[in-house]
Order: C-alpha cells, then sequence, then structure tokens
C-alpha cells in the first residue's frame, strides 16, 4: 500500500435521495474513489452542525452533506434547513482554519448516480490537494 | 467534634469576577464561613502554597477553581488541589469551559505574544523583548510561568467532579451549589449544580409572548434597537441565545432588555455549544434564497465569536487547526 | 443501558458480489475485535431460510441484544432481518444494516484492498451505533371511516358522493343555506346544452338524499383536533330560521318589506331577507337572512305550514372524522370600484353577471339586457384580476375564463347575430381537447380579437363606454365605443380561508392558495396526513378538474379507511419534558404541524403529536438544548457512529 493521503469523507446521505443514489451507483457497477463513510439520516435536515465538527475530529478529512433537490425534499422543506445551517457553518469554518472545500453541500436525487460519482472523485481529488486535517486539529499539551 | 469541612478557591487565568461572584452571596458568606474551614483563599486569605501542599491528601473537602489553564502555573496549581481535595468544582465559565479567555485559542501561541509585546500600538518595546521562560538577571535565575499553546478547561486537566456555570455565577447560584456541596446529597459526577436543568426559556418572562412560530428575518445588534420589553426578543431580532442556554440566572440580562450571551453554557445533552447554537439560528432564518440567506449572516459579523463566546476551548475542534505544514 | 451491550455482526457475501472484492474473513476476524462484539459470523447468502437462521440461532446461543447485518441495501432486507430478529425474541428494532455491496463492493471491485478497510471502518462504525439503539414500538391509530367534507361545490358535492358509494359516512359542511357552490350559478356550460345547475342537480339530490351523507348547511367548522384517523372537528351550525315543513308556496316572499342585492345573482337582481337561494337549491327550503332580517314577523302571519322559526338558535356538534376533505373553492377576483370602469357604470359587468343573464333561468329569463336595454356592442376584457394586468391582479392565470368568455360570446353571437363584440385580450389559453374549437368558433362568428400587452382602459361618458387599448400587432391605439364592457374576472383563495387556515393548520402558497404536499406527486394532499385538498381551494380549476379533484380525494380517503389503521414508523421525534424549556424553536421547524407548545403547570413545553410526526429530523437538528431527539436516529446514536470513522476513536 503506497504512502499516499487517501483521504477520508465522512458522507451525511438522506435516506431519500443520496442514499438511493447511492444504491444506483452501485447497481450500475460505477467507480469511485473509496474515500467516503456513510452515515445515514432520514433527510439531509437531520445533519446537526456538531455531526459535522465530530466528523473532522475523529478524522473525517471532508464533509459532504448531501440531500434531495430544493424543492423535491421527501419532508417538504428539510433539505433549505440544511442549507442554512451548512451555509452558516462554513463562514465559522474560516476562523477554525478548516478550508471551506472541505464541507460541502450537494443536492442528489436518486436518479442522479452519475452525479454522485462526478461529486465524489472531485471532492477526493479537492480533499487529496488540502492533505490530511486531523493531525492540524491535535493540540500537544 | 467533628472539624469543619475544608473548602480551597482558587483562580487560574481569571478577571477575578468569580472572586467577586463569591463575596457576591453578601451576607450569606457569614453562614458560610461558620460552616466551612476556608483553608486556601489567594484573593482574600494569607495561605501559602506550602500550606497546601502540607494538607493530607484528600483532605480538602471541596476546592472551588476558577479560571481557565493557560500558563504552566495553572496546570501545577489544580494538580496540587485535585490530589488534595475530595471533591473539586468547576466554578465559572473560564474553568468549566474555557471562558472568554478561551477565544484565544483562535490564534497561535507565537501570533498572541508577537500581537502583546510588540503589535499593540500602546506597548513600548524598543527591544523588542519577549517573555521567557527563565531569564538570568543579575547572577539570580529568575523562572516565569510559560505560556501553553492553548487555554483549556480545567477538566482537560484534572478529573472534574462538578461544574457551576455562569460569568460569573449569581450569587443564588453559588449558595445553591455550596449548600449542594454541603448537603451530604451529591448529585452524580460531572453534573453542573446550581443551575437549571433547562436553557433560559424556561425561567424567562417573555417566553409566552412567543408566536406559534419563531423565525428570523432580520438580525438586529443591541444598539440598533430599543427592544419592546414585552416581547420575546429573539422575536424582535436580537440574537438572545437564551433558548440555547442553561438557566439559573433568573434571566438577569433580558430582564434588562439585554439579549443573552448564552455566559451559562450549554445543556447536558448539547457536546458543543457554538455548534447547537448556530444551528438553532441558522435553522430559523426565514428565507429559502442562498442570497438571502447570507445577506441575513453578514448582518452577524463574527459567527465564532458570538455563538463561542464562553466555549471555545472546550468546543470539538478547541480552538483553530494549526497551518499546514509546506 | 441497563444491559450490558452484547453484539452479534453477520456479514454476507451475497455469493461472489460481495466477497469477490471484500475480504469477508478477515472482515469478520476484525469485528471479534471490536468493543461489546461477542459473535461475528459469515454466509454466503445471509437473507436465505439458512442465512437467517444462523442469526437466529446465534442470538439465542451468545444471548446477543444487538445484531448488525453487512450486506446489500437496507432496501432489499432490512425489513426481512427485522422480521427474523423478532422471530428470535429480539425488537426488531434493535438491528443495525450496513451497506457494503451497492456502497463497497460493487463499486470499489478495482481496489480490492481499499475496499476491504473502507468496509471495516463501515463496521466499525455500524456496531458503534447499534450499541446504542433502543427497542422501539410501532404506532398504530386506528382509522374511524368517516370523512368530513368542508365545501358543497363541484368539488366536495363529488368527494361526498365517490365516498358515500364505497359505503363510508360523510359529513358534509357547507357555509351557505344551498349547497353547489359556484357550478350551480354557471349558465350554459361549454359544448354542452345545459346550464350549471342542471349538470349538477343529480348529484345535488343524491348528495341530499343519501343515507351515507349527512348534510349540515348554514353550517362551519370552528375547531380541529387530532390527526389522520380520529380528528375532532366542531361544526358550527348558524340558524335558518325555516325548517322542513316549507312548501315553498312563496307567500312569505310576498310579503317580506326588506330587499337586498341577490348574491346569487352576483348582484344582478334584488331579494328578499327570506328567500329560495335559487331553484334547485337543496335542501329545498326558504332560509332568513339574519343580517337583513328585520324581525317584523309579516313572514309568519302567513306561513300555513308553520314552517318560520324566529327564535331558531343555532348549534355547535362535534363530528369525529378519520379524513377531512377542505373543497372550499374560491371567489371572482371582484374588481375594485373603478378599475375598467366597475361599479361605474351598469353597463360593465363581469363574467359571472354575464353568466346569469345569459341563463334562461336568470334575472332576465335569459336576454342579453342590462337595464332593460340590450346592448348592441360588447367589449370582453379577458385577463381583470389576473396575470398581473392591474396593480391590484393576481400573478397567476385563472385558466377557466378564456373558454368560459368564449363560450359566452358565441352565445350571444347566437341569439344576437347583430352584437358586435370585441374580445380585447393578452393571451388565449383554449387548452385540451374541446377548447380551442371555442376559440376557432369565435373567430369564425367575427368576433373581433385585439391583443394588448399594456394595460387598456374603459373611460364612462355621458354617450356611452370607450375602451382604449394599444394594439400590440398594428401598433396603434383604438379607442372602441361600446354599449357595454365584459370583465373577464378570475379566481382569487375566499378571503375567510384564513379563518380556515387557522382551525385547520394548511400551509398556503405565496398566491394565497391552500399549498398541496406536491404539485405534481400529491396534488390533492396537505402535508399533513388526512387532509385533503380539492378543487379550487389550490389553484384556479374549472368544473371538470375540480370535479376530478374531488374524486381524486376520495379515492385518498378511501385507501386510508380501507387499510383500518395506520402505521406510524417509530422513528419519530420525542421531547423529554424535563428538559425541554418550551423555547418553541422546534415548531417552526415542522412542516407537518406535529410540534405544539402545552402548558405544564406555569411552564411550557413542546408536545410531538406522534401521528403527524413524518420522522425528518429537522426539528431535532434545531433545538437549542437536546431535549428533541429522533428514536433510532439520536444524537448519542449519530455521534457514536460518527466517532468511529477512525480506528483510534471509535476502535
Amino acid at each position: 500500500m503506497s504512502d499516499e493521503f487517501e483521504p477520508k469523507i465522512a458522507l451525511f446521505a438522506c435516506n431519500w435521495c443520496t442514499y438511493a443514489a447511492l444504491d444506483l451507483a452501485g447497481t450500475s457497477r460505477m467507480k469511485y474513489p473509496p474515500s467516503f463513510r456513510v452515515i445515514k439520516v432520514m433527510c439531509s435536515g437531520r445533519v446537526d452542525p456538531q455531526f459535522i465538527l465530530e466528523a473532522f475530529k475523529d478524522g473525517a478529512d471532508g464533509v459532504l452533506v448531501a440531500g434531495c433537490h430544493l424543492g423535491d425534499c421527501h419532508y417538504i422543506e428539510g433539505n433549505f434547513k440544511a442549507l442554512r445551517r451548512v451555509t452558516l457553518l462554513k463562514r465559522m469554518l474560516d476562523r477554525f482554519g478548516i478550508e471551506r472545500e472541505r464541507l460541502r453541500l450537494e443536492w442528489i436525487s436518486a436518479s442522479e448516480a452519475k452525479k454522485f460519482v462526478e461529486v465524489a472523485k472531485e471532492m477526493t481529488e479537492q480533499i487529496k490537494a488540502l492533505g490530511p486535517l486531523s493531525p492540524r486539529l491535535e493540540v500537544r499539551a | 467534634m467533628m472539624d469543619k469541612p475544608k473548602i480551597a478557591m482558587y483562580w487560574c487565568a481569571s478577571c477575578g469576577g468569580c472572586e467577586e461572584a463569591t463575596v457576591d452571596i453578601a451576607e450569606r458568606i457569614l453562614e458560610l464561613t461558620n460552616l466551612v474551614d476556608i483553608v486556601f483563599w489567594p484573593i482574600a486569605l494569607d495561605f501559602k502554597e506550602e500550606d497546601v501542599e502540607n494538607l493530607p491528601d484528600g483532605s480538602i473537602t471541596a476546592s472551588l477553581i476558577n479560571g481557565g489553564i493557560r500558563v504552566t502555573e495553572n496546570e501545577r496549581m489544580v494538580k496540587l488541589l485535585r490530589a488534595k481535595s475530595k471533591i473539586v468544582v468547576a466554578y465559572g465559565a473560564c474553568s468549566a469551559w474555557g471562558g472568554i479567555p478561551g477565544l484565544a485559542n483562535l490564534y497561535n501561541k507565537e501570533e498572541l505574544v508577537s500581537l502583546a509585546y510588540h503589535e499593540v500600538p500602546s506597548v513600548d518595546n524598543p527591544k523588542n523583548v519577549t517573555p521567557q521562560a527563565t531569564t538570568v538577571v543579575d547572577g539570580v535565575k529568575l523562572e516565569l510561568p510559560e505560556l501553553l499553546p492553548r487555554l483549556l478547561p480545567i477538566d482537560r486537566v484534572i478529573s472534574v467532579d462538578y461544574y457551576v456555570p455562569g460569568c460569573p455565577p449569581t450569587a443564588d447560584v453559588t449558595w445553591k451549589a455550596i449548600q449542594t456541596l454541603l448537603s451530604g446529597n451529591l448529585p452524580p459526577k460531572g453534573s453542573v449544580i446550581g443551575a437549571s436543568e433547562k436553557a433560559l426559556c424556561d425561567e424567562c418572562p417573555l417566553n409566552e409572548t412567543k408566536p406559534d412560530k419563531v423565525l428570523l428575518q432580520d438580525l438586529k445588534r443591541p444598539h440598533q434597537i430599543i427592544p419592546d420589553a414585552t416581547k420575546c426578543l429573539l422575536t424582535q431580532g436580537l440574537l438572545c441565545l437564551g433558548p440555547a442556554t442553561r438557566g439559573g440566572c433568573g434571566a438577569l440580562c433580558v430582564k434588562a432588555r439585554m439579549p443573552c450571551t448564552g455566559c451559562f453554557g450549554p445543556l447536558d445533552r448539547v457536546t458543543d455549544y457554538g455548534a447547537k447554537t448556530a444551528s438553532f439560528i441558522a435553522s430559523i432564518i426565514d428565507f429559502q434564497n442562498q442570497d438571502a440567506i447570507e445577506d441575513l449572516i453578514d448582518k452577524l459579523p463574527d459567527p465564532v465569536g458570538t455563538f463561542y463566546r464562553y466555549t471555545l476551548a472546550s468546543s470539538i475542534l478547541g480552538g483553530k487547526a494549526r497551518d499546514r505544514e509546506s | 443501558m441497563i444491559q450490558e451491550p452484547r453484539v452479534g455482526v453477520y456479514i454476507c457475501h451475497c455469493g461472489m458480489n460481495i466477497a469477490g472484492t471484500i475480504n469477508v474473513r478477515e472482515v469478520v476476524e476484525y469485528c471479534k475485535r471490536l468493543p461489546h462484539v461477542v459473535d461475528a459470523n459469515e454466509y454466503i447468502f445471509m437473507c436465505s431460510a439458512p442465512g437467517q437462521n444462523l442469526i437466529k440461532d446465534s442470538v439465542n446461543r451468545c444471548n446477543l441484544n444487538r445484531v448488525v447485518v453487512a450486506a446489500c441495501s437496507p432496501t432489499m432486507h432490512e425489513a426481512t432481518f427485522r422480521s427474523s430478529i423478532r422471530e428470535a425474541g429480539l425488537n426488531p428494532y434493535l438491528l443495525e444494516m450496513v451497506n457494503i455491496r451497492e456502497h463497497s463492493a460493487w463499486v470499489h471491485s478495482h481496489e480490492k484492498r481499499r475496499a476491504t478497510e473502507k468496509t471495516k471502518d463501515l463496521l466499525r462504525m455500524a456496531v458503534a451505533k447499534a450499541v446504542l439503539l433502543e427497542p422501539l414500538e410501532d404506532l398504530r391509530v386506528e382509522v374511524q371511516p368517516t370523512a368530513l367534507v368542508l365545501g358543497g361545490g363541484a368539488a366536495g358535492i363529488r368527494a361526498s358522493l365517490d365516498l358515500a358509494e364505497r359505503g363510508y359516512k360523510v359529513r358534509l359542511i357547507e357555509k351557505l343555506p344551498t349547497i353547489g357552490g359556484k357550478a350551480a350559478r354557471l349558465g350554459r356550460v361549454a359544448h354542452g346544452d345545459r346550464t350549471g345547475i342542471e349538470l349538477l342537480k343529480p348529484l345535488m339530490d343524491s348528495a341530499a338524499s343519501n343515507q351515507n351523507i349527512l348534510l349540515h348547511v348554514n353550517s362551519e367548522l370552528v375547531g380541529l383536533d387530532g390527526s389522520v384517523g380520529y380528528f375532532k372537528a366542531r361544526v358550527k351550525r348558524s340558524p335558518r330560521f325555516v325548517n322542513e315543513r316549507c312548501t315553498l308556496c312563496d307567500k312569505c316572499v310576498q310579503v317580506c318589506p326588506v330587499e337586498v342585492p341577490n348574491e346569487y345573482e352576483f348582484g344582478l337582481s334584488k331579494r328578499k331577507a327570506i328567500y329560495l337561494p335559487f331553484s334547485g337549491a337543496r335542501p329545498h327550503l326558504m332560509a332568513i337572512d339574519p343580517a337583513a332580517c328585520n324581525k317584523c314577523g309579516e313572514c309568519l302571519k302567513v306561513c300555513e305550514p308553520n314552517a318560520i322559526e324566529l327564535d331558531q338558535q343555532g348549534e355547535e356538534a362535534e363530528v369525529v372524522a378519520g379524513a377531512i376533505v377542505l373543497a372550499t373553492g374560491y371567489e371572482p377576483y371582484d374588481p375594485p370600484p373603478g378599475e375598467f370602469g366597475y361599479k361605474r357604470s351598469d353597463k360593465v359587468l363581469t363574467l359571472f353577471q354575464l353568466e346569469r343573464l345569459l341563463d334562461p333561468a336568470g334575472p332576465t329569463k335569459g336576454e342579453l339586457k342590462l337595464n332593460g336595454s340590450r346592448p348592441r356592442s360588447l367589449a370582453f376584457i379577458m385577463c381583470v384580476g389576473s396575470l398581473g394586468t392591474t396593480a391590484n391582479a393576481h400573478p397567476y392565470c385563472s385558466r377557466m375564463c378564456c373558454a368560459s368568455s368564449l363560450k359566452n360570446m358565441i352565445r350571444i353571437k347566437e341569439l344576437y347575430p347583430d352584437t358586435e363584440i370585441y374580445a380585447i385580450y393578452k393571451h388565449i389559453r383554449t387548452y385540451g381537447r374541446h377548447d380551442e374549437k371555442l376559440y376557432e368558433q369565435a373567430s369564425a362568428n367575427l368576433v373581433k380579437f385585439v391583443i394588448f400587452e399594456k394595460t387598456p382602459s374603459v373611460a364612462v361618458t355621458p354617450d356611452g363606454l370607450i375602451v382604449g387599448v394599444h394594439d400590440a400587432t398594428i401598433q396603434e391605439d383604438l379607442a372602441i365605443p361600446v354599449d357595454a364592457v365584459v370583465l373577464a374576472v378570475g379566481m382569487s383563495p375566499t378571503k375567510d380561508l384564513d379563518k380556515v387556515r387557522a382551525v385547520v393548520k394548511v400551509g398556503c402558497s405565496p398566491e394565497g392558495f391552500l399549498r398541496e404536499a406536491h404539485p405534481k406527486l400529491r396534488p390533492v394532499e396537505a402535508p399533513a396526513d388526512g387532509i385533503l385538498l380539492a378543487g379550487s381551494v389550490t389553484s384556479p380549476k374549472n368544473m371538470l378538474e375540480s370535479m376530478m379533484a374531488g374524486s381524486a380525494s376520495a379515492a385518498k380517503v378511501s385507501a386510508l379507511f380501507a387499510n383500518g389503521e395506520v402505521h406510524v414508523e417509530p422513528i419519530i421525534a420525542q421531547v423529554t419534558e424535563e428538559f425541554c424549556s418550551g423555547c418553541a424553536i422546534c415548531i417552526a421547524m415542522c412542516p407537518y404541524g406535529a410540534i405544539s407548545r402545552k402548558k405544564v403547570g406555569e411552564k411550557r413545553v413542546a408536545e410531538v403529536d406522534s401521528a403527524l410526526c413524518k420522522a425528518c429530523g429537522a426539528c431535532v437538528a434545531a433545538c437549542p438544548s437536546g431535549a428533541m431527539q429522533q428514536s433510532g436516529f439520536k444524537d448519542t446514536q449519530l455521534m457514536a457512529q460518527i466517532a468511529a470513522i477512525s480506528e483510534r476513536r471509535g476502535g
């Protein structure tokens, strides 16, 4: 196994859209980097900013929050809440010295396996270029 | 005759407000001094460090420590008091979560020293000196406590039994906490004592004025409006963090028409106060469009400083990430 | 956790689908070393009978209280494995399933080593969450097979009849003294010979006499509690002052001294304080308008059957229903006085008034007469109140007015071939199978079409009306003198819709209509379960479309009733009252109106209606004190799953 940095990206996937898109990518035998670690939620509106920060602290070099397209949320408007929370959290990440690209919000519907694969490849490359995060979060007392 | 319980009170990186708060219990301090023996209280009594070192381990019934761990001296003292005490109480926001000094964790040590000793306009430092851990002056070695890379709440350094929240804790909260400690009926270790189990809204007189749906269409800084004293401040666009903040203070600030800034810290089931607060504020923004959302957030100049004012050092990230090594 | 967690991990090969890429044995051995895992095993097809038995046996043999299954997508077999462990005596919600086929083996088949490492991570995360899972019970709500239909117009009547036909009981609530709605006041409908009331009569008769339908006229919904399956509605009936003994002999009408504008003729004629709304009204009885009646008692003196009760009281009744159908309709756009000359001249009328004039049963017996004289020239101003034509207008298209106006133009030409007709229009929207013919016919009948972009004007002069319009085709200003102007007014949401919404708690769209759950996928359902939206209450529709919506709502209600009970997924949100400050932040988060604040002593706490909660979790993320949690997706459970992303923390 090479010494090359292999990023870990926490993926908060909503049950109805994004999780289904991941399933479709699987049944279609599409290929994408094995960087993602899925945490299933019923709706992207369940994603608490605490989860995102915890993911960074616990070894995720990137976080992808993905749900249904705006206007199509299975629960009417949960994704709008995700939009607002992630928008605010991104601003806060600047102050924490965490590059904004490490947190990404995407709308991926159940049929958009191809879109997921593109996002997956792109984000993996981006995070690779940014380097690992958790060593920078450790503080030697 | 039973010996009176021994109490110690100590301050680490602190503004002194928590000491004031203790004294704020007013006449009750006479009752206190009848009930307990204060064996160490640098601001008020002339005990020395050796007096503490000479005490048997575990002989202090309770040590109330305020202030966060900023320099090596703080670390040394809290470890000493831990060894000598049955119970250690983190008293006040700084010892519990780092408090306002915890915001320094948004900078690294070098930046802080440079700012304080070289960059601040009012500093006169022609020889560009920087504090050193040891210095020799006239053949004598002088030692200064070293600045730690981050300010830490005391529970990152020693185990803490109870927490008393507040910046500072109010007199009533302090007295309630003391009574709990002396009652013999101790709550589970790690509990917050003296305050409420619920957020501030539970005791706020304006909670019942809220409409069914609380939504934000605008954000106002306190100097921009004269708030209506009969309506919930959050519904008037002021950033009142009451919903996310532990109650017990009697909503003093809100009663004076100032929105709560969160000094009583998080509730038990919240891991990261700043993230939870950001979550609830973002959730109630009444816009669906990205631009409108961003425009509203623009009115909040420093989200990290606002939401983590008292709790940054104890948050999930604890402070700013180190720079990438090139 | 009262008990020590004992986790069993079972990994499926799925033939070669998983095992071809992932080193399953290695993963099994890895799992055995995870905290709280007391058993780990693998099988070639875990969903097969032997596979399921392997799990069941292990549950009993190893005294497991949590199970993790790593296999295909949960959409395939999560239910299967939940049943399996239930059969083994475990609560079915103590299962966590991990997708290592679609999400790992199939997409990383060219990177076997990394796929195996990823699989170990996913399992470590699943075990960390499984340790914190709690037993949950499915919630069941029994459904009351009675429907409450609010609104007795075309949609409401259609829905009621469809439901009654299926054997369900219906309470049809109508605020006027008669059902029929606006459809009953239409003149001859397009593509046929019959008027609105003629078309509706059999339906109205049926609705009034059907054994399964209880008609409440003069009634309004004033309170609603409960949720799908069991709603408790409070219906207030205002007094009619006339009882069933009325024989419609008309003597009371003749002696009544009070006259008021007749709203059933859109103000074209007057009626008395005691009146029959229209011929064909159901119930077929007189009614007294309490706002107009001066209680002089003259009618009492002449009423032989003793049908009049001037001191009749209203009453409130409680109705229990399993579902609510809202079919409260629309109002015609009411132009402000002066808009296109409206109310400044008796020769300016609305489309609805025109319908009444042309109805043989109308105030002029079907003759086009305004104040006794027949207009020889007419201009129809289209899109009045729609498409932003004027400052007061709605931004949307009201859908039915083009067809309706053209139909009327053709009728006028049939009756009075010498009439000049101008159609002053912005767009002509004659959609569907039938309506384009109306446009062709109107053109063939020499109706003059003038297209405008800038809003036209109507000047009221002593010599008559002058329509000013800039013809956008020839780019010229025209001044057209006409005897009468018809305003093709659109459809507005009813003014009292706010009152209805306050009781039923349905959201509204930006245009002011009630908002459906999804405009394409769920057009007749409100977001909250058990509430249906039929007809023009959600958007402008013609009579056919309203009736279709009525039938669609009835079908949805029937499905609900046929099931007999509603299952609620137990992964719903719940408040721990000891930690809830009643801050109310959660209430605005719920699109289903499932959360409210209740008083507990002097304080307030949030309360979740478990029948309404759809388990999205939005309120949980917003709850500033962590008092609101979602079963199966609690903060502690998800944080544990997240913390296990890396070995050093969760391993």
